[in-house]
Protein backbone atom coordinates (compact mmCIF):
# COMPACT_ATOMS: atom_id res chain seq x y z
CA UNK A 1 0.00 0.00 0.00
CA UNK A 2 1.26 3.28 -1.13
CA UNK A 3 -1.15 5.27 0.95
CA UNK A 4 -2.81 4.36 4.23
CA UNK A 5 -5.06 6.97 5.80
CA UNK A 6 -6.59 5.37 8.89
CA UNK A 7 -9.70 7.49 11.35
CA UNK A 8 -8.91 11.06 9.77
CA UNK A 9 -10.83 13.90 11.52
CA UNK A 10 -10.34 17.49 10.96
CA UNK A 11 -12.29 20.32 12.65
CA UNK A 12 -11.74 23.64 12.00
CA UNK A 13 -13.32 25.89 14.69
CA UNK A 14 -15.49 22.94 15.89
CA UNK A 15 -17.09 22.38 12.22
CA UNK A 16 -15.83 18.87 11.62
CA UNK A 17 -14.91 18.91 7.88
CA UNK A 18 -13.40 15.51 8.11
CA UNK A 19 -15.18 12.68 10.00
CA UNK A 20 -13.00 9.62 11.22
CA UNK A 21 -11.84 8.87 7.03
CA UNK A 22 -10.18 5.96 6.30
CA UNK A 23 -8.75 5.27 2.72
CA UNK A 24 -6.23 3.34 0.63
CA UNK A 25 -4.37 3.63 -2.05
CA UNK A 26 -2.04 0.97 -4.16
CA UNK A 27 1.20 1.81 -6.13
CA UNK A 28 0.33 2.07 -9.76
CA UNK A 29 -3.66 2.74 -9.48
CA UNK A 30 -5.91 5.61 -10.49
CA UNK A 31 -8.10 6.57 -7.21
CA UNK A 32 -11.08 8.66 -7.90
CA UNK A 33 -12.68 11.02 -4.55
CA UNK A 34 -15.78 12.63 -5.41
CA UNK A 35 -18.88 13.80 -4.06
CA UNK A 36 -20.98 17.12 -3.58
CA UNK A 37 -19.58 21.23 -3.04
CA UNK A 38 -18.01 21.03 -0.17
CA UNK A 39 -17.66 17.36 0.73
CA UNK A 40 -14.40 18.09 2.07
CA UNK A 41 -12.74 16.67 -0.57
CA UNK A 42 -10.07 19.43 -0.83
CA UNK A 43 -9.61 19.66 3.18
CA UNK A 44 -9.31 15.61 3.11
CA UNK A 45 -6.34 16.15 0.42
CA UNK A 46 -4.78 18.74 2.33
CA UNK A 47 -4.65 16.57 5.50
CA UNK A 48 -2.91 14.07 3.89
CA UNK A 49 -0.02 16.74 2.53
CA UNK A 50 0.31 18.57 5.99
CA UNK A 51 -1.59 22.18 5.21
CA UNK A 52 -3.79 21.55 7.22
CA UNK A 53 -0.87 20.89 10.10
CA UNK A 54 0.61 23.76 8.61
CA UNK A 55 -2.62 25.86 9.43
CA UNK A 56 -2.68 24.88 12.82
CA UNK A 57 0.65 25.41 13.46
CA UNK A 58 0.71 28.97 11.79
CA UNK A 59 -2.46 30.25 13.11
CA UNK A 60 -1.82 28.62 16.35
CA UNK A 61 -3.24 31.35 19.01
CA UNK A 62 -5.67 33.20 16.17
CA UNK A 63 -9.80 33.55 15.74
CA UNK A 64 -9.39 31.01 12.90
CA UNK A 65 -6.64 28.69 14.70
CA UNK A 66 -9.02 26.65 16.93
CA UNK A 67 -7.95 23.76 14.70
CA UNK A 68 -8.04 19.92 15.49
CA UNK A 69 -6.37 16.89 13.12
CA UNK A 70 -6.38 13.28 14.12
CA UNK A 71 -5.70 10.26 12.80
CA UNK A 72 -2.91 8.18 11.20
CA UNK A 73 -1.49 9.13 7.41
CA UNK A 74 1.46 6.24 6.67
CA UNK A 75 3.21 6.85 3.07
CA UNK A 76 5.60 4.29 1.91
CA UNK A 77 5.62 2.41 4.98
CA UNK A 78 6.12 5.62 6.93
CA UNK A 79 4.66 7.69 8.97
CA UNK A 80 3.61 10.97 8.16
CA UNK A 81 1.23 12.30 10.00
CA UNK A 82 3.84 14.72 11.79
CA UNK A 83 5.85 15.03 9.06
CA UNK A 84 5.79 18.85 7.90
CA UNK A 85 3.92 19.66 4.45
CA UNK A 86 7.98 20.72 2.81
CA UNK A 87 9.23 17.52 4.16
CA UNK A 88 5.89 15.45 2.85
CA UNK A 89 6.88 16.55 -0.91
CA UNK A 90 10.50 15.20 -0.64
CA UNK A 91 9.10 11.87 -0.12
CA UNK A 92 7.07 12.03 -3.40
CA UNK A 93 3.77 12.40 -2.09
CA UNK A 94 2.81 15.80 -4.35
CA UNK A 95 -0.31 17.80 -4.35
CA UNK A 96 -1.45 19.83 -7.45
CA UNK A 97 -4.27 21.79 -5.86
CA UNK A 98 -7.50 23.26 -6.25
CA UNK A 99 -7.45 26.49 -8.74
CA UNK A 100 -4.15 25.60 -9.97
CA UNK A 101 -2.28 28.80 -8.35
CA UNK A 102 0.21 29.00 -10.08
CA UNK A 103 2.84 31.58 -9.18
CA UNK A 104 1.28 34.36 -11.40
CA UNK A 105 3.87 36.96 -11.46
CA UNK A 106 7.31 34.49 -12.25
CA UNK A 107 7.48 33.09 -15.72
CA UNK A 108 6.60 29.31 -16.99
CA UNK A 109 9.82 28.43 -16.06
CA UNK A 110 10.03 30.15 -12.92
CA UNK A 111 6.92 27.91 -11.88
CA UNK A 112 8.41 25.01 -13.39
CA UNK A 113 11.28 25.53 -11.70
CA UNK A 114 9.77 25.91 -8.27
CA UNK A 115 8.69 22.28 -8.76
CA UNK A 116 12.03 21.10 -8.66
CA UNK A 117 13.51 22.78 -5.84
CA UNK A 118 14.59 20.36 -3.54
CA UNK A 119 15.76 18.30 -6.33
CA UNK A 120 17.78 21.45 -8.44
CA UNK A 121 21.06 19.85 -7.03
CA UNK A 122 20.79 16.48 -7.59
CA UNK A 123 19.46 16.26 -11.07
CA UNK A 124 19.29 17.63 -13.99
CA UNK A 125 16.71 19.51 -14.16
CA UNK A 126 16.82 20.26 -18.31
CA UNK A 127 15.90 16.42 -18.45
CA UNK A 128 13.08 16.73 -16.12
CA UNK A 129 12.11 19.62 -18.31
CA UNK A 130 11.91 17.96 -21.05
CA UNK A 131 9.57 15.35 -19.98
CA UNK A 132 7.66 17.87 -18.92
CA UNK A 133 7.59 19.55 -22.59
CA UNK A 134 7.13 16.06 -23.90
CA UNK A 135 3.51 15.88 -21.90
CA UNK A 136 3.06 19.51 -22.27
CA UNK A 137 4.57 20.74 -25.38
CA UNK A 138 2.30 23.66 -24.83
CA UNK A 139 4.51 25.14 -21.75
CA UNK A 140 7.76 24.53 -23.62
CA UNK A 141 6.55 26.86 -26.32
CA UNK A 142 5.46 29.27 -23.71
CA UNK A 143 8.75 29.40 -21.18
CA UNK A 144 9.02 32.97 -20.41
CA UNK A 145 5.42 34.31 -20.79
CA UNK A 146 4.21 35.24 -17.21
CA UNK A 147 2.17 32.45 -16.06
CA UNK A 148 -0.82 34.89 -15.05
CA UNK A 149 -1.24 35.37 -18.73
CA UNK A 150 -1.36 31.80 -19.68
CA UNK A 151 -5.36 30.62 -20.30
CA UNK A 152 -7.01 28.75 -18.10
CA UNK A 153 -6.03 25.27 -19.61
CA UNK A 154 -2.32 26.61 -19.89
CA UNK A 155 -2.74 27.27 -16.06
CA UNK A 156 -3.98 23.76 -15.58
CA UNK A 157 -0.95 21.90 -17.57
CA UNK A 158 1.30 24.42 -15.83
CA UNK A 159 0.35 23.31 -12.41
CA UNK A 160 0.12 19.40 -13.14
CA UNK A 161 3.90 19.96 -14.96
CA UNK A 162 5.19 21.78 -11.76
CA UNK A 163 4.01 19.17 -9.23
CA UNK A 164 5.46 16.34 -11.82
CA UNK A 165 8.78 18.01 -11.75
CA UNK A 166 8.38 17.50 -7.78
CA UNK A 167 8.84 13.50 -8.77
CA UNK A 168 5.96 12.20 -7.32
CA UNK A 169 5.82 8.94 -6.50
CA UNK A 170 1.64 9.42 -5.85
CA UNK A 171 0.04 12.38 -7.42
CA UNK A 172 -3.10 14.23 -5.60
CA UNK A 173 -4.60 16.15 -7.94
CA UNK A 174 -7.69 18.25 -7.14
CA UNK A 175 -10.01 19.20 -9.33
CA UNK A 176 -8.22 19.46 -12.66
CA UNK A 177 -10.95 20.20 -15.07
CA UNK A 178 -13.10 23.07 -13.22
CA UNK A 179 -13.92 26.08 -15.26
CA UNK A 180 -12.44 24.50 -18.52
CA UNK A 181 -14.32 24.14 -21.77
CA UNK A 182 -15.58 20.72 -22.65
CA UNK A 183 -12.67 20.14 -25.05
CA UNK A 184 -10.57 21.03 -22.90
CA UNK A 185 -11.76 18.93 -19.70
CA UNK A 186 -11.21 16.10 -22.51
CA UNK A 187 -7.32 16.95 -23.44
CA UNK A 188 -6.58 17.29 -19.36
CA UNK A 189 -7.99 14.00 -18.70
CA UNK A 190 -6.32 12.08 -21.37
CA UNK A 191 -2.59 13.80 -20.19
CA UNK A 192 -3.45 12.31 -16.75
CA UNK A 193 -3.99 8.99 -17.93
CA UNK A 194 -0.94 9.48 -19.99
CA UNK A 195 0.64 10.10 -16.65
CA UNK A 196 -0.30 7.17 -15.34
CA UNK A 197 0.62 4.91 -17.83
CA UNK A 198 4.22 6.65 -17.03
CA UNK A 199 4.15 4.24 -13.70
CA UNK A 200 2.66 7.25 -11.30
CA UNK A 201 0.28 6.29 -9.20
CA UNK A 202 -2.85 9.49 -9.02
CA UNK A 203 -5.44 10.17 -6.81
CA UNK A 204 -8.39 12.31 -8.26
CA UNK A 205 -10.84 14.42 -7.19
CA UNK A 206 -13.55 15.66 -9.41
CA UNK A 207 -16.60 16.84 -9.93
CA UNK A 208 -16.48 15.38 -13.46
CA UNK A 209 -18.03 11.80 -11.91
CA UNK A 210 -18.48 10.14 -15.90
CA UNK A 211 -15.04 11.00 -17.06
CA UNK A 212 -13.29 10.17 -14.40
CA UNK A 213 -15.08 6.80 -12.99
CA UNK A 214 -13.92 5.60 -17.22
CA UNK A 215 -10.40 6.41 -15.91
CA UNK A 216 -9.92 5.12 -12.47
CA UNK A 217 -10.21 1.73 -11.01
CA UNK A 218 -11.43 2.37 -7.80
CA UNK A 219 -13.09 5.37 -6.67
CA UNK A 220 -14.02 6.75 -2.83
CA UNK A 221 -17.40 9.02 -2.57
CA UNK A 222 -17.46 11.81 0.43
CA UNK A 223 -20.08 13.61 1.70
CA UNK A 224 -19.98 16.02 4.50
CA UNK A 225 -16.83 14.96 5.09
CA UNK A 226 -17.47 11.13 5.46
CA UNK A 227 -16.63 8.32 2.95
CA UNK A 228 -20.02 6.85 2.19
CA UNK A 229 -19.59 4.18 -0.27
CA UNK A 230 -16.17 2.95 -1.93
CA UNK A 231 -15.13 0.48 -4.30
CA UNK A 232 -14.55 -0.09 -8.12
CA UNK A 233 -16.56 2.69 -10.30
CA UNK A 234 -18.21 -0.04 -12.22
CA UNK A 235 -20.33 -1.04 -9.22
CA UNK A 236 -20.90 2.52 -7.37
CA UNK A 237 -22.57 2.93 -10.65
CA UNK A 238 -24.99 0.00 -10.61
CA UNK A 239 -26.11 1.15 -7.06
CA UNK A 240 -29.08 3.41 -7.60
CA UNK A 241 -29.08 5.40 -4.59
CA UNK A 242 -25.64 6.49 -4.94
CA UNK A 243 -25.73 7.13 -8.57
CA UNK A 244 -28.47 9.30 -8.20
CA UNK A 245 -27.78 11.38 -4.44
CA UNK A 246 -24.57 11.51 -4.50
CA UNK A 247 -23.04 11.14 -8.56
CA UNK A 248 -25.69 13.12 -10.12
CA UNK A 249 -25.82 10.46 -13.14
CA UNK B 1 22.74 73.39 -9.24
CA UNK B 2 21.60 70.70 -11.76
CA UNK B 3 24.10 68.53 -10.93
CA UNK B 4 24.23 68.77 -7.55
CA UNK B 5 20.36 68.08 -7.90
CA UNK B 6 21.06 65.24 -9.63
CA UNK B 7 23.78 63.50 -7.82
CA UNK B 8 22.15 64.21 -4.38
CA UNK B 9 18.46 62.90 -5.85
CA UNK B 10 20.46 59.53 -7.22
CA UNK B 11 22.14 58.92 -3.99
CA UNK B 12 18.83 59.17 -1.50
CA UNK B 13 16.78 57.73 -4.37
CA UNK B 14 19.30 54.69 -4.14
CA UNK B 15 19.40 54.35 -0.36
CA UNK B 16 15.61 55.34 0.01
CA UNK B 17 15.25 52.08 -2.64
CA UNK B 18 17.53 50.01 -0.21
CA UNK B 19 15.91 50.67 2.72
CA UNK B 20 12.01 49.77 0.83
CA UNK B 21 13.10 47.02 -1.06
CA UNK B 22 14.30 45.14 2.22
CA UNK B 23 11.14 46.41 3.94
CA UNK B 24 8.92 45.39 0.85
CA UNK B 25 10.72 41.74 0.81
CA UNK B 26 9.54 40.76 4.57
CA UNK B 27 6.16 42.67 4.22
CA UNK B 28 5.57 40.21 0.88
CA UNK B 29 7.59 37.19 2.54
CA UNK B 30 6.30 36.99 5.67
CA UNK B 31 3.60 39.43 6.01
CA UNK B 32 5.57 41.89 8.67
CA UNK B 33 5.28 45.54 8.81
CA UNK B 34 8.62 45.87 9.87
CA UNK B 35 8.13 49.79 11.49
CA UNK B 36 11.58 49.34 13.29
CA UNK B 37 13.06 48.66 10.13
CA UNK B 38 14.87 52.43 9.91
CA UNK B 39 15.77 52.05 13.28
CA UNK B 40 17.97 49.05 12.49
CA UNK B 41 19.62 51.62 9.67
CA UNK B 42 20.11 53.74 12.65
CA UNK B 43 21.85 51.07 14.13
CA UNK B 44 23.84 50.18 12.04
CA UNK B 45 24.87 54.07 11.86
CA UNK B 46 25.24 54.09 15.68
CA UNK B 47 27.79 51.02 15.60
CA UNK B 48 29.73 52.15 12.82
CA UNK B 49 29.97 55.32 14.87
CA UNK B 50 31.24 53.15 17.90
CA UNK B 51 33.75 50.93 15.77
CA UNK B 52 35.59 53.95 13.71
CA UNK B 53 35.31 56.95 16.55
CA UNK B 54 35.21 54.75 20.07
CA UNK B 55 37.12 51.92 19.26
CA UNK B 56 39.39 52.92 16.54
CA UNK B 57 38.94 51.01 14.19
CA UNK B 58 39.69 50.83 10.39
CA UNK B 59 36.44 52.65 8.91
CA UNK B 60 35.49 49.67 6.54
CA UNK B 61 35.85 46.81 9.11
CA UNK B 62 33.25 48.69 11.61
CA UNK B 63 31.20 48.70 8.46
CA UNK B 64 31.55 44.99 8.19
CA UNK B 65 31.36 44.33 11.32
CA UNK B 66 27.98 46.70 12.18
CA UNK B 67 26.53 44.96 9.32
CA UNK B 68 26.56 41.68 10.66
CA UNK B 69 25.78 42.77 14.09
CA UNK B 70 22.69 44.80 12.70
CA UNK B 71 21.77 41.77 10.80
CA UNK B 72 22.49 39.34 13.94
CA UNK B 73 20.34 41.82 16.02
CA UNK B 74 17.46 41.75 13.38
CA UNK B 75 16.68 38.00 13.76
CA UNK B 76 16.78 38.24 17.56
CA UNK B 77 14.08 40.85 17.43
CA UNK B 78 11.99 39.01 14.52
CA UNK B 79 12.63 35.74 16.54
CA UNK B 80 11.43 37.38 20.22
CA UNK B 81 9.29 40.11 18.94
CA UNK B 82 7.66 39.26 15.44
CA UNK B 83 7.17 35.76 15.31
CA UNK B 84 5.25 34.75 17.89
CA UNK B 85 2.86 37.20 17.42
CA UNK B 86 3.28 37.13 13.70
CA UNK B 87 -0.73 36.21 12.75
CA UNK B 88 -2.18 38.80 14.61
CA UNK B 89 -1.58 42.17 12.19
CA UNK B 90 -2.05 44.84 14.78
CA UNK B 91 -0.03 43.42 18.17
CA UNK B 92 3.13 42.68 15.21
CA UNK B 93 2.96 46.46 14.04
CA UNK B 94 2.77 47.81 17.85
CA UNK B 95 5.55 45.35 18.40
CA UNK B 96 7.91 46.78 15.71
CA UNK B 97 7.02 50.55 16.51
CA UNK B 98 7.70 49.53 20.24
CA UNK B 99 11.29 48.27 18.74
CA UNK B 100 11.75 51.47 17.01
CA UNK B 101 11.01 53.25 20.12
CA UNK B 102 13.15 51.39 22.38
CA UNK B 103 16.66 51.69 19.60
CA UNK B 104 15.86 55.14 20.36
CA UNK B 105 15.99 55.17 23.59
CA UNK B 106 18.47 53.42 24.21
CA UNK B 107 21.19 55.06 21.70
CA UNK B 108 19.81 58.42 23.36
CA UNK B 109 20.58 56.90 26.90
CA UNK B 110 24.25 55.84 25.83
CA UNK B 111 25.14 58.70 23.43
CA UNK B 112 23.18 61.22 24.36
CA UNK B 113 21.03 63.49 21.80
CA UNK B 114 24.64 64.90 20.20
CA UNK B 115 25.03 65.19 16.63
CA UNK B 116 27.89 62.52 16.01
CA UNK B 117 29.41 62.41 12.41
CA UNK B 118 31.88 59.51 10.81
CA UNK B 119 34.35 60.32 8.37
CA UNK B 120 34.43 59.51 5.08
CA UNK B 121 36.28 56.26 3.50
CA UNK B 122 37.62 58.22 0.95
CA UNK B 123 38.65 62.15 0.53
CA UNK B 124 38.77 64.60 -2.35
CA UNK B 125 36.73 65.38 -5.09
CA UNK B 126 36.02 65.82 -8.51
CA UNK B 127 34.60 67.72 -10.30
CA UNK B 128 31.48 66.83 -12.93
CA UNK B 129 30.70 70.04 -15.45
CA UNK B 130 32.02 72.68 -13.22
CA UNK B 131 30.53 71.13 -9.93
CA UNK B 132 32.46 69.67 -7.31
CA UNK B 133 31.41 66.70 -6.05
CA UNK B 134 33.11 64.40 -3.28
CA UNK B 135 34.45 61.13 -3.52
CA UNK B 136 32.57 60.20 -0.79
CA UNK B 137 29.20 60.78 -2.45
CA UNK B 138 30.57 58.88 -5.54
CA UNK B 139 31.11 55.92 -3.71
CA UNK B 140 27.87 55.94 -1.39
CA UNK B 141 26.63 56.40 -5.20
CA UNK B 142 28.59 53.53 -6.81
CA UNK B 143 27.91 51.33 -3.63
CA UNK B 144 24.44 51.29 -2.94
CA UNK B 145 23.50 51.05 -6.92
CA UNK B 146 26.23 47.62 -7.00
CA UNK B 147 24.11 46.62 -3.67
CA UNK B 148 21.01 47.05 -5.73
CA UNK B 149 21.99 45.24 -9.02
CA UNK B 150 23.50 42.13 -5.92
CA UNK B 151 20.19 41.62 -4.90
CA UNK B 152 18.20 41.42 -8.09
CA UNK B 153 20.58 38.76 -9.29
CA UNK B 154 19.99 37.29 -6.09
CA UNK B 155 16.19 37.51 -6.16
CA UNK B 156 16.04 36.49 -9.99
CA UNK B 157 18.88 34.10 -10.59
CA UNK B 158 19.32 31.97 -7.19
CA UNK B 159 17.48 29.03 -5.72
CA UNK B 160 17.01 30.56 -2.63
CA UNK B 161 15.69 34.05 -4.32
CA UNK B 162 13.42 31.60 -6.28
CA UNK B 163 12.13 30.13 -2.92
CA UNK B 164 11.55 33.90 -1.70
CA UNK B 165 9.73 34.94 -4.56
CA UNK B 166 7.62 31.65 -4.15
CA UNK B 167 6.74 32.73 -0.69
CA UNK B 168 6.05 36.17 -0.96
CA UNK B 169 3.55 34.61 -3.88
CA UNK B 170 1.62 32.19 -1.95
CA UNK B 171 2.59 30.60 0.67
CA UNK B 172 0.57 27.59 1.01
CA UNK B 173 1.76 26.60 -2.48
CA UNK B 174 5.07 27.49 -1.86
CA UNK B 175 4.62 24.60 1.43
CA UNK B 176 3.62 22.37 -1.55
CA UNK B 177 6.96 22.79 -3.36
CA UNK B 178 9.03 21.54 -0.61
CA UNK B 179 10.12 25.04 0.40
CA UNK B 180 10.32 25.41 4.37
CA UNK B 181 8.26 28.38 4.60
CA UNK B 182 9.57 29.34 8.38
CA UNK B 183 13.23 29.05 6.64
CA UNK B 184 12.21 31.29 4.17
CA UNK B 185 10.85 33.95 6.47
CA UNK B 186 14.39 34.44 8.01
CA UNK B 187 16.22 34.63 5.20
CA UNK B 188 14.26 36.89 4.52
CA UNK B 189 14.35 39.18 7.48
CA UNK B 190 18.19 38.49 7.17
CA UNK B 191 18.39 40.02 3.98
CA UNK B 192 16.20 42.62 4.48
CA UNK B 193 18.10 43.69 7.77
CA UNK B 194 21.18 43.38 5.70
CA UNK B 195 20.09 46.04 2.83
CA UNK B 196 18.57 48.12 5.63
CA UNK B 197 22.43 47.98 7.51
CA UNK B 198 24.00 48.86 4.03
CA UNK B 199 22.28 51.80 4.15
CA UNK B 200 23.07 52.97 7.08
CA UNK B 201 27.02 52.43 6.36
CA UNK B 202 26.45 53.73 2.79
CA UNK B 203 25.10 57.04 4.54
CA UNK B 204 26.65 57.20 7.52
CA UNK B 205 29.45 59.55 6.21
CA UNK B 206 27.18 61.72 4.51
CA UNK B 207 24.75 62.58 7.52
CA UNK B 208 25.36 62.73 11.31
CA UNK B 209 24.15 60.34 13.73
CA UNK B 210 21.79 60.62 16.37
CA UNK B 211 19.00 58.95 17.99
CA UNK B 212 15.54 60.34 15.68
CA UNK B 213 17.94 59.55 12.42
CA UNK B 214 15.48 56.92 11.63
CA UNK B 215 12.26 59.20 11.44
CA UNK B 216 12.84 60.66 8.27
CA UNK B 217 13.71 58.08 5.88
CA UNK B 218 10.87 55.58 7.93
CA UNK B 219 8.45 58.45 6.63
CA UNK B 220 9.81 58.56 3.37
CA UNK B 221 10.17 54.48 3.06
CA UNK B 222 6.22 54.20 3.72
CA UNK B 223 5.70 56.71 1.09
CA UNK B 224 7.73 55.32 -1.10
CA UNK B 225 6.31 51.95 -0.62
CA UNK B 226 2.80 52.86 -0.93
CA UNK B 227 3.47 54.68 -4.09
CA UNK B 228 5.05 51.63 -5.88
CA UNK B 229 2.05 49.47 -4.67
CA UNK B 230 2.05 47.61 -1.52
CA UNK B 231 4.67 44.70 -2.10
CA UNK B 232 6.00 45.46 -5.85
CA UNK B 233 9.40 45.54 -5.74
CA UNK B 234 9.84 47.52 -8.75
CA UNK B 235 7.24 49.84 -7.45
CA UNK B 236 9.39 49.91 -4.60
CA UNK B 237 12.64 50.74 -6.80
CA UNK B 238 10.88 53.36 -9.02
CA UNK B 239 9.22 55.39 -6.07
CA UNK B 240 12.43 55.66 -4.12
CA UNK B 241 13.99 57.43 -7.10
CA UNK B 242 10.74 59.91 -7.23
CA UNK B 243 10.84 60.64 -3.97
CA UNK B 244 14.39 60.79 -3.49
CA UNK B 245 14.36 63.39 -6.72
CA UNK B 246 11.71 64.97 -5.50
CA UNK B 247 13.35 65.67 -1.73
CA UNK B 248 16.65 66.42 -3.46
CA UNK B 249 14.60 69.19 -5.46
CA UNK B 250 12.90 70.47 -2.58
CA UNK B 251 16.01 70.97 -0.30
CA UNK B 252 17.91 72.41 -3.48
CA UNK B 253 15.60 74.54 -5.06
CA UNK B 254 13.30 76.46 -1.92
CA UNK B 255 15.46 78.57 0.04
CA UNK B 256 15.32 77.07 4.12
CA UNK B 257 12.85 74.69 2.17
CA UNK B 258 14.65 71.46 3.64
CA UNK B 259 11.27 71.35 6.35
CA UNK B 260 8.75 70.90 3.55
CA UNK B 261 10.53 67.27 2.28
CA UNK B 262 8.69 65.11 4.24
CA UNK B 263 4.98 67.21 3.29
CA UNK B 264 6.31 66.94 -0.75
CA UNK B 265 6.94 63.27 -0.46
CA UNK B 266 4.27 62.65 1.23
CA UNK B 267 1.64 64.50 -1.01
CA UNK B 268 2.59 63.15 -4.17
CA UNK B 269 2.25 59.68 -2.27
CA UNK B 270 -1.56 61.09 -2.02
CA UNK B 271 -1.73 62.54 -5.26
CA UNK B 272 -0.47 59.12 -7.19
CA UNK B 273 -2.81 57.13 -4.88
CA UNK B 274 -5.80 59.26 -5.97
CA UNK B 275 -5.40 58.79 -9.63
CA UNK B 276 -3.86 54.84 -8.99
CA UNK B 277 -5.41 53.53 -5.17
CA UNK B 278 -3.27 50.36 -5.85
CA UNK B 279 0.42 52.33 -6.39
CA UNK B 280 2.34 52.58 -9.56
CA UNK B 281 2.89 49.15 -9.73
CA UNK B 282 0.25 47.65 -7.78
CA UNK B 283 -1.23 44.30 -7.99
CA UNK B 284 -4.86 44.32 -6.26
CA UNK B 285 -4.61 41.39 -4.39
CA UNK B 286 -6.44 38.04 -4.84
CA UNK B 287 -7.34 36.16 -1.42
CA UNK B 288 -5.62 32.95 -2.04
CA UNK B 289 -6.62 30.64 0.44
N1 LIG C 1 -10.17 27.03 6.73
C1 LIG C 1 -11.44 26.68 6.90
N2 LIG C 1 -12.12 27.11 7.98
C2 LIG C 1 -13.40 26.77 8.17
N3 LIG C 1 -14.10 26.03 7.30
C3 LIG C 1 -13.48 25.58 6.19
C4 LIG C 1 -12.13 25.88 5.94
N4 LIG C 1 -11.78 25.30 4.77
C5 LIG C 1 -12.88 24.68 4.31
N5 LIG C 1 -13.90 24.85 5.15
C6 LIG C 1 -15.27 24.28 4.99
O1 LIG C 1 -15.14 22.89 4.89
C7 LIG C 1 -16.08 22.36 4.01
C8 LIG C 1 -15.41 21.47 3.02
O2 LIG C 1 -14.57 22.26 2.18
P1 LIG C 1 -13.73 21.64 1.00
O3 LIG C 1 -13.09 22.75 0.28
O4 LIG C 1 -12.86 20.59 1.54
O5 LIG C 1 -14.85 20.97 0.10
P2 LIG C 1 -14.72 20.33 -1.33
O6 LIG C 1 -15.32 18.98 -1.23
O7 LIG C 1 -13.34 20.43 -1.81
O8 LIG C 1 -15.68 21.26 -2.18
P3 LIG C 1 -15.53 21.73 -3.72
O9 LIG C 1 -15.98 20.59 -4.53
O10 LIG C 1 -16.47 22.87 -3.80
O11 LIG C 1 -14.12 22.10 -3.93
C9 LIG C 1 -16.81 23.53 3.41
O12 LIG C 1 -18.06 23.64 4.04
C10 LIG C 1 -15.94 24.72 3.73
O13 LIG C 1 -16.72 25.86 3.93
MG1 LIG D 1 -12.41 21.39 -3.30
Amino acid sequence: MLLDVSNLTVCYDRAMLINDVSLYVEEGEMVSLVGPNGAGKSTLLRAITGLVAWDKMTLKGTAEGDITLKGNIVFDGKDISKTPAHEIVRRGLVHCPERRRPFKEMTVRENLMSGAYLHMKKWDVQQELEKVFKLFPVLGDRLNQVSGTLSGGEQQMLAVGRALMSRPKLLLIDEPSTGLAPLMRKEVFNKILEIKNLGITIMLVEQEVASVFSMASRSYVLSSGKIIAQGKCSELLEDEMIRRTYLGL
Amino acid sequence: MIVDILIDGLIKGSVYALLAIGFSLVLGVARIVNIAHTALYMTSAYLIYVGTKMMGLPTIVSMVAAVFLTILLGLLIYNYFIRPIQEHEAAMLISTIAVAMMLQEVFLMIFGGHYLGVNPLVRGYLTVLGVRVTNQHLLALGLAIIVLISTRFFLMKTRTGLAIRATAQDREVANLMGMNVNGVAMITMAVSVGLASIAGAIVVPLVTVEPTMWMHPLVMMLAIVVLGGLGSLEGSFVGAYILGFSESLVVFMVPMGSFLKDSVALSIMILVLLIRPEGLFGVSFEEER
